[in-house]
């Protein structure tokens, strides 16, 4: 997967290319608006993430005359502006999401896959990792055999972590995903609800399938 | 007056395009010359017109004289009359020259010297009636007013003459012109004065307004407090020293507040600044495990991440009270909303041991998000302060013309100071007592600006030990 990142300013530029590289994709930078239209132009990119305020040449504009030019990948849009007519204006030129700075880099790289995804998310009937065995369609977990006693939260929760397993899911993302929350709350829910799920899934057992990444957000996996 | 058109050079600011005193001496000034020019004027002609009608009358009288004598047909009366006219009057005004003509205009008798000075020419042709006067200015620079009648027997083949009367005016003249001198005089010193008084009575006027500004100049930022309205001000300026005096107590509360959260801003921003930057000195300073580094970073991104949120918030707050159009209005079900928050809760509330519940229903037309954004940040704010075994209440209630929730926890409660500010930004009742709040004093806050957004209404009660209540009112 090639992704274009357009960002003059080079700190992030650079943080962007590291991330994303270490997580498989290959990247090119470009930190001025003219030359990173012509290469958005020349080279065939998978994704393009996209900064507003550039020298040269603004964001909109790139935008613009890629979906004139009939460029269809997807574009993700950076910035700091974080006005209502902003975000209408990006997603009305045909931007495919936006992110405001300061983001988690996490959150974009949640977005970034969401983009690439080009075939739906498998929905397996059942799910195993390690000794825990996930049936979806009858709402049951088990571990070792023996059946988990969770509440529908708590289950959709572990569902979502599972199905994400080796990704780190930001609390904002839980939030959203599992209680349809979303604006920044109370932090101190998420953890709480992750608490009493490892109460059940994990404390019981010497093998901890859910692991806090600190400062970022939690993620589900056998290591 | 100049106008103000694009390309002219503005006036610098302080500066003005007339000034109001100059304006009130100019019209003062303007009707008391109109009024001093109307009024010398009428005089002025009302004494010209006496005095031409007394000549007039004179000279007819001197006609209706000399008709008489010719009548009688005493030619010696007749020449008795004409040379004598002025005997006696040596000293008047009134010198009259006469002058007889016969039908064919020849001149039977005239006064001595008459015709040098006055030729018959220069008369009105004689009617019938009293005629009319003619001024006229001799070779000699004398002004004469002139007559002519016709006189003699009124039957038909009887002899008519012609009389032509002459009054010598210039004496009357020399007055006339000294009058006119004096009246000019007169006029242009009640101008010249008027203009002064007007000057002066603007100025007088207009004093109050240069001593409110004087007043008004005294208040900077660092003297908010001065006020205008103590003094005693005209009636016509008190409900603009009130006005101004009201703006002033906004302004004060504003600026006040402003700096406050300027403090506040500051001390927040330090502590996770504080935080970020003694870690990473202490990690430089010498060579550490990588486990080390990793806690480190971890610990960081913690307090980035705490940083985040607060600009966030502080942006909404920016934003709420600008009042940009940033309201996704639509009808809500205030149960189902409340609800769905309850449950986002639900685990946190069940460690803390204290149950939430919703009681009443309510539909409104409101931004879904943002409301949920309310009843989360009352939520997160009254589990903060609710022990273990209290409990949490939010009861809808359908009110005229929109919906009141009221949020009701059997917590520690508020004490009175604080309820006055408790919505205040980064406003915290004791800072020490939980160091570790998420929303650093700006979940009230916020609760407030969207009540506001939404042209609502919020309240709260709160008694130490009891709980504390907050109630808002959103429109239908």
């Amino acid at each position: 997967m090639h992704i274009l990142i357009i960002e003059d300013e080079e700190k992030t530029a650079s943080f962007l290319r590291k991330g994303l590289t270490e997580s498989g994709y290959v990247v090119d930078t470009s930190g001025n608006g003219d030359e990173g239209l012509l290469l958005a132009l020349d080279i065939d990119y998978d994704l393009i993430i996209l900064d507003v305020m550039l020298p040269g040449r603004d964001g909109w504009s790139i935008l613009e005359t890629l979906r004139r030019a009939g460029r269809k990948m997807p574009v993700l849009f950076l910035t700091a502006r974080d006005m209502v007519h902003d975000r209408v204006k990006g997603l009305e030129l045909g931007a495919d999401d936006y992110l405001i700075k300061p983001f988690a880099f996490s959150e974009l790289l949640a977005r970034v896959r969401l983009l690439l995804r080009r075939t739906p998310q498998r929905h397996n009937e059942t799910l195993q990792v390690a000794d825990l065995e996930i049936e979806f369609a009858r709402q049951r977990a088990s571990r070792g055999g023996s059946r988990l006693d969770l509440t529908s939260k708590e289950f959709a929760l572990l569902s979502l972590l599972a199905r994400r397993e080796g990704e780190v899911l930001s609390r904002t993302l839980i939030a959203e995903q599992i209680w349809d929350i979303n604006f920044d709350s109370d932090t101190n829910v998420i953890d709480v609800a992750i608490r009493r799920l490892r109460s059940k899934v994990d404390d019981p057992f010497k093998k901890k399938l859910i692991h806090t990444v600190r400062g970022v957000g939690y993620v589900f996996e056998d290591r | 007056m100049k106008t103000d058109s694009p390309g002219q050079v503005k006036t610098a600011p302080g500066q003005s395009y007339w000034s109001i005193t100059w304006r009130l001496t100019w019209l003062y000034t303007l009707s008391a010359s109109i009024m001093l020019i109307f009024a010398s004027g009428f005089l002025y002609w009302v004494l010209i017109a006496t005095l031409e009608k007394e000549d007039e009358e004179f000279l007819n009288s001197r006609i209706e004289v000399l008709d008489r004598i010719l009548r009688t047909g005493s030619k010696e009366a007749l020449e008795n009359e004409i040379d004598l006219e002025n005997v006696g009057f040596t000293n008047s005004q009134y010198h009259t020259y006469s002058r007889i003509l016969d039908e064919s205009g020849r001149t039977l008798y005239e006064a001595p010297g008459m015709d040098r000075e006055i030729p018959s020419a220069v008369f009105p042709s004689a009617g019938r009636s009293k005629g009319k006067t003619k001024r006229w200015l001799s070779a000699s620079n004398k002004t004469y007013q002139l007559i002519a009648a016709q006189a003699g027997s009124d039957d038909a083949g009887g002899s008519t003459w012609q009389i032509q009367v002459a009054l010598d005016e210039t004496n009357e003249e020399i007055l006339m012109n000294q009058y006119e001198r004096y009246l000019a005089a007169v006029l242009l010193i009640g101008i010249l004065a008027s203009a002064a008084m007007g000057a002066v009575i603007a100025r007088r006027g207009m004093k109050p307004l240069v001593d409110i500004a004087k007043t008004a100049e005294r208040v900077t930022a660092s003297q908010l407090h001065e006020r205008i309205g103590a003094a005693e001000w005209p009636r016509e300026l008190v409900s603009l020293a009130r006005a101004f005096d009201g703006m002033l107590d906004r302004l004060e509360d504003s600026f006040d507040r402003l700096s406050r959260f300027s403090a506040d801003l500051a001390h927040e921003l330090r502590t996770p600044i504080n935080n970020l930057r003694g870690e990473a000195e202490v990690a430089l300073s010498k060579p550490r495990e990588e486990q080390e580094y990793r806690e480190i970073l971890a610990s960081s991104l913690e307090e980035y991440e705490r940083l985040s949120r607060m600009m966030d918030s502080l942006l909404f707050l920016a934003r709420a009270e600008s009042a940009q159009a940033m309201l996704a209005r639509s009808r809500i079900d205030v149960r189902t909303e409340i609800t769905k928050v309850i449950n986002f809760y639900e685990a946190l509330a069940a460690e803390r041991k204290v149950p939430v519940t919703c009681a009443g229903d309510g539909v409104m037309d409101a931004d879904p998000i943002l409301f949920q954004r309310v009843i989360s940040n009352l939520l997160s704010n009254s589990l903060r302060y609710t022990p273990s075994g209290g409990k949490i209440v939010f009861s809808i209630q359908d009110v005229d013309n929109g919906v009141e929730v009221t949020c009701c926890d059997s917590g520690t409660g508020i004490a009175q100071e604080h309820l006055s500010r408790i919505f205040d930004r980064f406003y915290q009742i004791s800072p020490s007592r939980n160091p570790k709040t998420d929303d650093a004093g700006l979940g009230l806050a916020i609760v407030k600006s969207i009540v506001n957004l939404h042209g609502g209404r919020i309240g709260i009660k709160s008694a130490l030990g009891e709980g504390t209540s907050v109630q808002v009112f959103f429109p239908a």
